[in-house]
């Protein structure tokens, strides 16, 4: 990542994400409900109903990744908050409640919605910032999914969506639209499948980009799919791919081994990983983390369509899914091996990683290692531990041979 | 008032009742494991909270309510993060070791993000004939309802399954009314603890509440008749004169039980709680007319809040200030596991208020197996000391 020319789209991006931010001052300013979500949730119902949505968690990674998350904690753990506790909720309560905002300040939200498919974490702060702001909260319970998603779950999840598009209309004293609601997810569809193709230039050899790029590059499908400008976002970045390409920009120089990450990048030390791992010639191709934004929107059933998509992210499956989605990306993309991040800070994603380790190296043959850290708190972080673990790594990597030698290309044709 | 010969009869009986619950509780996998040879009956284990025992009994299983082991947990070590929750870690490393080889099935509700993932861990590492995640709603809104019958009835389908017999709505209603029948008198005793603190210590209580999660409950209903005739009547204590400090609790369990003993040891009495293994357990009953299933999701919706759940209009700091309140509690004492996050999110603000009301607090981090027992007893003890000094309480520490 070091020598390469830095991405041309970077500048529309900062352009286009302070554009959204200004966005929520305006519709303050218009009295539109500026409303807290969780990066997995319906986005797609707030936007059409015309509201403002607003993603605390995107703050936490933001004050993470300029390391200032421990700051931010403190002040929460001052008011009681334990510092076992997420890492994002720890840094959105410690701005809320504190006078000055180094990171920038959370936005006062005028409704809290959450869904917990993701985890626990999440409706235990947002509905803590509820009681703080004295704002509703509105949860939508996604049971998890074990086996192929059932007819119980799903039926529940869309009765909770006409029950949130109740309390919607109540709130707003409008009608819902639901013409709207499905632009909204035509647009959120084509996003994602932008999104997709782009994470999916990863598998070429060498590739223009990898998962530290997607991180850098995934704010707009987290806040604004569903909008005209993250379709004209995402198709800017493939243009600018594809001439990368052309240009032979790889993402790592001399790419000689490809690994799947699991999950969420240390935010803090995002740069310090990137440049590991492209220092050994490895590119990261692959995360289910930047893959959670694969959503394909059914327009005729609306609700049901939503359903499926925001309950089965793979977060919610069982153990053995899991793995099993974990080796399809290893398959898929035709990685050499696999870094498990078992993360203080996010127990749905690192609770059974030790085990899955095992699991995946028997059944791919492949070497793969446990880091512990956090993704946010570097108190909780230490860099000679994980550079040990992954030096012995990589080592195992480099007795493999490289990519090229083994195997070409995963099951991915880029358009 | 009883004499003496009948006093002494009074306290063998008791004694020989309390002696069997506390034979019980030293090793629960043990005494379930001879209970199943015994009775030839299957067992079917569950992990805190709210799992449906009714379903298993109706099916003819045993239910065995895991609270995990008094030993190291070191085994659970390799496969789950140490900053899980000591329950986790504990109940796990009891499988691990094979001491919950003889169930015929284990079902963990799914109540926050360890337990979301401790059955995948478990299934792999050690799996049991019928392991199933009991995936109860998270929130309290009519479209809950109609899934939660949905949802107890795949575990009832499962829980068949595993037994071989059919759960008709007949059995099953029994199987309600022996419950509530059970809960009723464990609340019943608990209120003469709260009245009369001589006569039952805090332990006692809760070793007997304990006792219920895997005592058969048709002897579990003797036992609790035979104390409760022996004790009504009796007149060794009388809580408001007795100068002893009323306390509640809120946490999920009380674990190690040497905290009730240092309770006991300096005078306290616990009258409330919201524990898992205390009123959360002991106060839901299932109505008893009506379709047994909707009776058991009508029971799940309308528990005490707790941390796991969103309950929508019932706030748990009204709940705790009113529940002391109503008790009469002169102070809160937190009790939480270490690393359990609903707990963790939920105490600030619940200490808050709790404080607002003018109610003096003292929380404890607990770990199953774990715990310094001296620093606890000082703190407990100073605790107390305060109270009925009328001093301020003990910020600092409990932060």
């Amino acid at each position: 990542m070091t020598d390469r020319p830095p991405f041309k789209t970077a500048g529309l991006l900062k352009k286009l994400m302070s554009d959204y931010y200004a966005g929520g001052n305006r519709a303050r300013e218009k009295g539109i409900p500026l409303v807290w979500v969780t990066a997995v949730f319906p986005v797609e119902i707030v936007y059409a109903a015309g509201l403002f949505p607003y993603y605390p968690e995107n703050f936490g990674a933001l004050a993470a990744a300029r390391k200032l998350a421990h700051v931010l904690s403190v002040r929460a753990e001052a008011r009681g908050y334990s510092f076992d506790l997420c890492g994002y909720a720890r840094c959105g309560i410690g701005d809320s409640c504190a006078g000055e905002h180094p990171a920038g300040e959370i936005e006062r939200p005028d409704m809290v919605f959450c869904c917990n498919t993701q985890c626990g974490s999440l409706p235990k702060w947002f509905q803590s910032a509820a009681r703080f702001y004295g704002v509703p909260y509105f949860l939508l319970d996604s049971p998890m999914i074990e086996g192929a998603s059932t007819t119980l779950g799903r039926d529940y999840f869309v009765a909770q969506l006409k029950e949130m598009i109740d309390f919607i209309e109540i709130s707003t004293g409008r009608a819902f639209d639901f013409g709207r609601l499905a632009e909204v997810m035509a647009l959120s569809t084509e996003t994602c499948r932008l999104w997709n193709e782009i994470l999916d230039t990863a598998a070429l050899r060498p590739a223009p980009f990898g998962f530290f790029d997607a991180c850098f590059h995934m704010a707009p499908i987290v806040t604004m799919r569903g909008t005209r400008e993250a379709v004209w976002y995402y198709r800017e970045l493939k243009k600018e791919l594809e001439s990368r390409m052309a240009g032979k920009i790889h993402a790592v120089p001399g790419e000689r081994h490809k690994i799947y990450w699991d999950h969420i990048p240390v935010w803090p030390k995002l740069r310090w990983f990137s440049e590991y791992f492209s220092g050994r010639g490895a590119l990261v191709a692959a995360s289910q983390y930047t893959h959670s934004w694969t959503y394909s929107f059914d327009t005729s059933r609306p609700l049901e369509s939503l359903a499926e998509n925001y309950t089965g992210a793979y977060i919610n499956r069982s153990f053995e899914q899991r793995v099993q989605m974990k080796i399809n990306f290893i398959n898929r993309y035709g990685l050499d091996g696999f870094v498990l991040f078992s993360n203080r800070s996010c127990k749905p994603n690192s609770f059974g990683l030790y085990d899955k380790q095992k699991v995946i190296s028997r059944r791919t043959g492949l070497p793969g290692v446990v880091i512990e850290g956090d993704m946010s708190d570097l108190r909780f972080f230490s860099e000679e531990q994980v550079k040990q673990r992954l030096d012995v790594f990589i080592e195992q990597l480099e007795k493999g041979g490289e990519t090229q030698d083994k195997k070409q290309g995963g099951g991915i044709v880029w358009k | 008032m009883p004499g003496g010969t009948e006093e002494k009869e009074f306290k063998s009986i008791a004694e020989e009742i309390m002696g069997k619950i506390r034979r019980s509780l030293e090793d629960p996998a043990g005494y379930m494991r001879r209970r199943k040879s015994e009775r030839r009956q299957k067992v079917v284990g569950w992990l805190l909270t709210d799992i449906p025992e009714e379903l298993i009994h109706a099916a003819g299983a045993l239910p065995f309510g895991i609270t995990g082991g008094r030993e190291e947990h070191s085994r659970s070590d390799a496969h789950l993060q140490n900053w899980a929750c000591s329950m986790a870690r504990s109940c796990l490393d009891m499988g691990l070791q094979g001491k919950l080889s003889f169930l015929d099935g284990l079902l963990i509700p799914h109540i926050c993000d360890t337990t979301r993932n401790l059955g995948g861990i478990w299934r792999h590492a050690r799996p049991l004939a019928m392991m199933e995640n009991y995936l109860l709603p998270r929130q309290t809104r009519p479209s809950a309802k109609t899934y939660l019958v949905g949802e107890l009835g795949r575990l009832k389908a499962r829980l068949e399954r595993c037994t071989g017999s059919e759960i008709t709505a007949g059995k099953l209603s029994e199987s309600i009314s022996l419950y509530n029948w059970n809960r009723r008198l464990l609340r019943k005793l608990f209120g003469l603890h709260g009245e009369k603190p001589g006569l039952l210590s805090n332990r006692a209580i809760y070793d007997i509440i304990k006792s219920s999660l895997f005592i058969p409950k048709e002897e579990h209903n003797e036992l609790l008749q035979e104390l409760i005739d022996h004790l009504t009547g009796e007149t060794a204590g009388d809580g408001r004169n007795t100068g002893h400090v009323r306390l509640a609790l809120s946490g999920k369990v009380c674990d190690p039980p040497e905290i009730m003993d240092a309770l006991d040891a300096c005078g306290a009495v616990v009258v409330a709680d919201d524990l898992a293994t205390g009123q959360r357990y002991i106060s839901a009953e299932a109505p008893e007319t009506g379709d047994p299933i909707e009776a058991l999701a009508q029971r799940q919706l309308s528990r005490i809040p707790c941390a796991c759940f969103d309950t929508g209009e019932t706030d748990r700091r009204r709940f705790l200030t009113d529940l002391i309140k109503a008790s009469g509690a002169a102070g809160l004492i937190f009790l939480h596991l270490k690393y359990c996050e609903p707990e963790n999110f939920d105490y600030p603000d619940m200490r808050a208020a709790v404080e607002a009301a003018g109610i003096p607090c003292l929380r404890l981090e607990t770990d199953i197996g774990g715990v310094s027992q001296g620093q606890l007893e000082t703190r407990l003890q100073a605790f107390v000391e305060m109270i009925k000094g009328g001093t301020d309480v003990d910020r600092p520490a409990a932060l």
